[in-house]
């Protein structure tokens, strides 16, 4: 798939770095207005605005210059606008909940980006952990802490402010416009890629890790259990903190008597005076 | 890989690193500053993934399993703790939290 023209084709893709310079000024001044604050809807979606014109901007410049198109390409650019979209939306909403939905977005999205790049387990893999698994979690504690804050329909209080957008917005666009300086100052220093890989991607990966990651596969499922354990002895419910002791006498903690064990329906004179559930 | 070469899926990498920075400096939420720790990962992954396709071997996807890994080792921690946290002062706002006194 990547003949001769591929070398030549990387020395082509190259954009000035001034349009760089001034296409993240712009989409820094549209984050600042987008992120929550003080102001209201309107001058929001502006920011908003801005942020996507300077985005489109950029994917023109860099579409302009990639001379040679093939028909796969509409993908690249469908799946990276919806991401770049997305993760703003995650940063700006003043919902969590939509934060977290967003963020779906963005790892569905990176997932089409990964199936472009010929890594179909992988793109499986962040659907299912990522997006499965990951999220739920991630919505499930959104919808714990949901009357937080005391804040109304909006979302909670500190929700609603972005804390010191402009010098944020300034590193971090100076981050991105530095690296995509490199990143494009440099593409024509880049060797000719190498040949796509024919044949099951999924087989060859299975057969890559157990031959020369084995003892790292090992160690990520012994950090997986380990993380797993520590979640939940952080997360524990201690017994002074439960719920209030009937008795009036503190349960003590070192106490490991099964008969002094609070349960409801019984004799026991420590017994709680409601079900558990 | 196909004529959108290496440097663009580098430059939405980048891209989605640079948001997630943001978003986590300028966030008060504890669940929404992790949220985009994992934006930031997602940059950190399309990175790995298309120089494995680039250099056409099977590095960067095992890279990327391992991050998976850490990413889930870390959201479940996390979690925990904001859990834990929340349960303290009954408030997510990262901001009560700034003297790291319980």
């Amino acid at each position: 798939m990547v003949g001769p023209h591929a070398a030549q084709l990387l020395g082509q893709a190259l954009i000035a770095p001034a349009a760089i310079l001034v296409l993240c000024i712009v989409a820094g001044v549209g984050t600042v207005m987008l992120l929550p604050g003080r102001r209201e809807g309107a001058f929001r979606k502006i920011g908003g605005a801005v942020a996507l014109a300077a985005g489109l901007v950029l994917a023109a410049l860099v579409a302009r210059s990639a001379v040679p198109r093939s028909a796969g390409d509409g993908y690249f650019w469908v799946f990276s606008a919806i991401a770049v979209a997305a993760a703003l939306r995650v940063i700006s909403h003043t919902r969590p909940v939509y934060s977290a939905l967003y963020f779906v977005l963005t790892v569905l999205a990176s997932a089409g980006l990964f199936v472009l790049l010929h890594a179909d387990f992988m793109a499986a893999a962040l659907v299912l952990i990522y997006a499965g698994a990951i999220l739920v979690t991630y919505v499930f504690v959104i919808m714990l802490a949901a009357n937080a804050g005391g804040g109304g329909a909006e979302g909670a209080e500190y929700d609603l402010y972005a804390r010191e957008p402009v010098w944020a917005c300034a590193v971090g666009f100076a981050v991105m416009g530095v690296m995509l300086f490199v990143i494009f100052d440099k593409a024509g220093a880049l060797p000719a890629p190498a040949a796509v890989r024919a044949g099951d991607s999924v087989r060859d990966l299975g057969l890559y890790l157990i031959k020369d990651h084995l003892v790292s596969l090992q160690l990520a499922g012994v950090l997986l259990t380990v993380a797993m354990v520590g979640a939940v002895i952080v997360a524990r419910r201690y017994l002074s903190e439960a719920a209030p002791d009937v008795s009036g006498q503190p349960a003590a903690l070192g106490d490991d008597n099964p008969h002094n064990i609070p349960v409801f329906g019984t004799d026991n004179p420590r017994q709680k005076q409601y079900p558990e559930t | 890989m196909g004529v959108v070469a290496l440097q663009h899926y580098l430059a939405v990498g980048a891209i989605l690193f640079a948001i997630g920075l943001v978003g986590f400096v300028t966030r008060r939420n504890l669940i929404v500053l992790f949220l985009c720790t994992e934006l930031m990962f997602q940059g950190v992954l399309v990175n790995l993934i298309a120089f494995g396709a680039y250099h056409g071997n099977l590095a960067g996807q095992a890279f990327t399993i391992f991050v998976l890994v850490v990413a889930a080792a870390e959201a479940s921690l996390a979690l925990g703790l904001v859990v834990l946290l929340f349960r303290r002062r009954n408030t997510l706002n990262a901001d009560e939290w700034r003297d790291l006194r319980g």
